[in-house]
């Protein structure tokens, strides 16, 4: 049902962007408003909620002792996982993470581990035995489009947050911490839409959904790439990637200054 | 590393452990309307707790076989984020979570006018996102406002609160540390205020039924006063919605 | 439903006065008088309650609460505006912004219809279940849909008509206003009678009305 009301909205969405508008007034290499409210979890170890526009996100951060890979013995290691709520969308159901939801936290994931932010070898506790596991969980609480980016700063946001449980032993105690994570780097996604020919910038719900093809962004710092995605079945020029390259470095940069 | 053995007061010259009096409730804020993609939605906090609903519908129950048709279906999801408990929590649902979600779901059939829908369901989610005791009352009583927020047409409201024993004295209201005391009995309640029907009731605890007719009337009374912050946060929604120009 | 508005409605040109308003929360009592009964009220041991968030008028004949939000059920004769989803063997299902779909029988239009056209309709008849069926159909090319609250449309149409009268002239905009809340709207500034449109929604209460919406859409500011 509610695909119907989108196919008008679509017609509309494509003749603005042709003429260099957007539906919310934004011009094309435009954020939406971003805000972000850190620690709103005290049993996480790091949290922030974020929002993009309107789309939201909450994202955690548990610091969990581990057994490490055999072929890492010396390093910890981070897992990035999403979750759609139902009450974000109508279209989302109750249920174990659909493929669209597990490709925005791999993205996510790979922005942040590639970046090399985080020393994995600094999350070592024992060689061969014991190491941390930084879960990093994010939930979409209202979708408006760009999960990507939203959940990129959201997970950057409880990152920088995040503080080491104190180990006894093997075992954590409980409400005591020693010490901050620290991230050499600021990893952060950048999301473009090409619609009607034109790439745009953050794309809202409306804009998502006329689409023809998506490309994201991550950049460490002012230099390096770490991750591409692109997504959706239409095409890019190389020409267009360029574009979007630079303006993900351009805006990463202000969006670091609030996370 | 030793367990801490010195004895705890819970309750020590009419002061808990976070200084709150027996019947004193946690600090509790309500917001209503604070998703814009779903019909009706809140956000509460609650002492420590932290918790975000949000309601669709009503809306053609599928699948079809799952229709009833003399009236709309309560479905109430109850979620835990992996980040909200000391100990990360798997995503995937357990059984604790199962069990909320149905008892909760079937302490709003009574208020809701589901005969109004038939064949439609109700989806309630709702989703914690910090918690310290007192999850499934606090997820409930901002379910009512959510659905109030939509427009579904209900009875009354329904307000919930947690009461039980500690150290020995019945209390409002237990936070995590009360819960964890050697003889804590926990009794979350939930009631529709205007005829004070109890739709929700569970109890884990040893208790008399003397400690248990004190508790209950404790418990109705902290209802009552969820109810008054309910209605002042939904009457803060209609104001806003007012002077949106 | 539409007589319980004008039952409060203030007479055009007549002295602003403010009719006296409660805010009501589901189960709030809204009189123990004996009252004829209007939407989103029960009654329970002799007493009106309300069923929902909304406002309600204690010295009205009726005892009625405007909802602040809900779900638009379709009743008979209402004009709608709606969407079709698909075709089916004899006719069509119509989205309006309902629980249900609607049926629309391909012998009640003469227009060919598809997926995601738009139309304006009649409701025929409607089921127990609230599912509707329609007639009287036409429909629309290009254009947009606003979505509205169902509850406060009365008042966007106004008194014969007279608000959708003054949003017709002051915007230019070409516009159907469907008692299920969805309003077409084609030319014209789209975005001044979004605004015109949101000021009833919030003001749908009190008096003089149609004077403010002319006004804001001059460009003047009234208070």
């Amino acid at each position: 049902m509610e695909n119907i009301i989108w196919d008008l909205r679509t017609d509309n969405v494509v003749s603005l962007i042709k003429d260099g508008k957007r539906a919310d007034g934004r011009k094309l290499d435009e954020y939406r408003k971003i805000e972000v409210v850190k620690g709103i979890s005290e049993n996480a170890d790091g949290s922030a909620m974020v929002k993009l526009g309107s789309t939201g996100v909450v994202a955690g951060v548990k610091l969990v002792p581990g057994q490490p890979y055999p072929d890492n013995p010396d390093e910890g290691t981070i897992s990035v996982s999403l979750e759609l709520l139902p009450l974000a969308d109508p279209t989302y159901e109750v249920g174990p993470p659909r493929d669209d939801a597990i490709e925005i936290a791999r993205v996510v994931d790979r922005g942040i581990r590639e970046s090399k932010a985080i020393d994995f070898k600094g999350l070592c506790i024992r060689e061969g035995e014991l190491a941390w596991i930084a879960f990093v969980d994010f939930y979409v609480t209202n979708n408006d489009g760009n999960a990507f980016d939203a959940g990129s700063i959201a997970c950057l946001a409880a990152l920088n947050e995040t503080r080491f449980p104190k180990l006894d032993g093997d075992a954590i105690v409980k409400h005591e911490y020693s010490g901050k994570l620290k991230l050499s780097k600021q990893p952060l996604l950048s999301t473009f839409s090409k619609i009607g020919g034109k790439i745009v910038v953050d794309p809202c719900l409306a804009e998502e959904k006329a689409q023809e093809a998506r490309f994201s962004c991550a950049v460490a710092d002012d230099k390096a790439l770490c991750a591409f995605q692109k997504g959706e079945g239409g095409s890019f020029k190389a020409s267009e990637i360029d574009e979007c390259i630079e303006l993900a470095f351009k805006h990463a940069k202000e969006i670091r200054k609030l996370v | 590393m030793a367990k801490k053995q010195e004895k705890i007061e819970y309750v020590k010259n009419g002061k808990r452990l976070d200084g709150r009096k027996v019947d004193e409730l946690r600090p509790v804020k309500m917001e209503v309307g604070v998703l814009s993609n779903a019909d009706g939605s809140a956000y509460l906090e609650w002492g420590q707790n932290k918790v975000l609903v949000g309601v669709h519908g009503p809306k053609e129950a599928l699948p079809k076989h799952k229709q009833n048709p003399y009236k709309g279906l309560v479905r109430y999801t109850y979620r835990m984020a992996t980040f909200s408990v000391p100990d990360r929590k798997n995503p995937r649902p357990g059984r604790r979570e199962s069990e909320i979600s149905k008892v909760s779901g079937e302490a709003l059939e009574k208020a809701i006018f589901l005969e109004k829908f038939p064949n439609t369901a109700i989806d309630i989610y709702v989703e914690i996102f910090d918690s310290n005791a007192g999850t499934r009352v606090a997820a409930l009583t901002a379910a009512s406002l959510a659905l109030a927020d939509a427009g579904i047409p209900m009875r009354d409201l329904v307000c919930a609160v947690g009461v039980g024993k500690a150290g020995g004295e019945i209390i409002l209201d237990l936070n995590k540390d009360e819960e964890d005391a050697p003889d804590a009995v926990d009794i979350p309640i939930a009631i529709m205020p205007r005829t004070e029907e109890i739709v929700l009731l569970q109890m884990d605890g040893l208790l008399t039924k003397p400690e248990w007719n004190k508790a209950v009337k404790l418990g109705i009374e902290g209802c009552k006063r969820i109810y008054e912050m309910q209605k002042q946060a939904l009457r803060k929604k209609y104001a806003e919605a007012e002077q949106e120009m | 439903m539409d007589n319980e508005i004008q039952a409060v409605a203030p007479q055009e040109g007549a002295k602003a006065e403010h009719k006296k308003k409660m805010i009501v929360v589901p189960g709030d009592l809204v009189t123990e008088e004996r009252k004829k009964l209007g939407q989103h009220v029960f009654i329970e041991d002799g007493k009106v309650y309300s069923d929902a968030l909304g406002i309600t008028y204690p010295d009205s004949e009726i005892a009625y609460v405007v909802p602040l939000a809900g779900v638009y059920i379709p009743q008979r004769d209402d004009l709608i505006v709606g969407i079709i989803e698909r075709e089916t063997v004899k006719g069509y299902m119509v989205n309006i912004n309902s629980i249900y779909p609607s049926y629309l029988s391909a012998d009640k239009c003469r227009d060919v219809l598809q997926k995601a056209s738009v139309v304006s309709a009649k409701v025929d008849a409607v089921n127990e279940i609230n599912e509707a069926e329609l007639f009287d159909v036409r429909v629309f090319y290009g254009g947009e849909i606003l979505s509205v609250n169902p509850s406060k449309v009365p008042r966007i149409i106004g008194k014969n008509g007279s608000m959708l009268l003054v949003l017709k002239e002051g915007t230019g905009c070409n516009l159907l206003v469907g008692r299920n809340g969805w309003v077409w709207i084609k030319g014209g500034d789209v975005k001044k009678l979004a605004d015109a449109i949101k000021l009833i929604e919030s003001e749908a209460h009190l008096d003089n009305l149609t004077v403010k919406v002319e006004a804001f859409l001059k460009g003047k500011k009234v208070n």
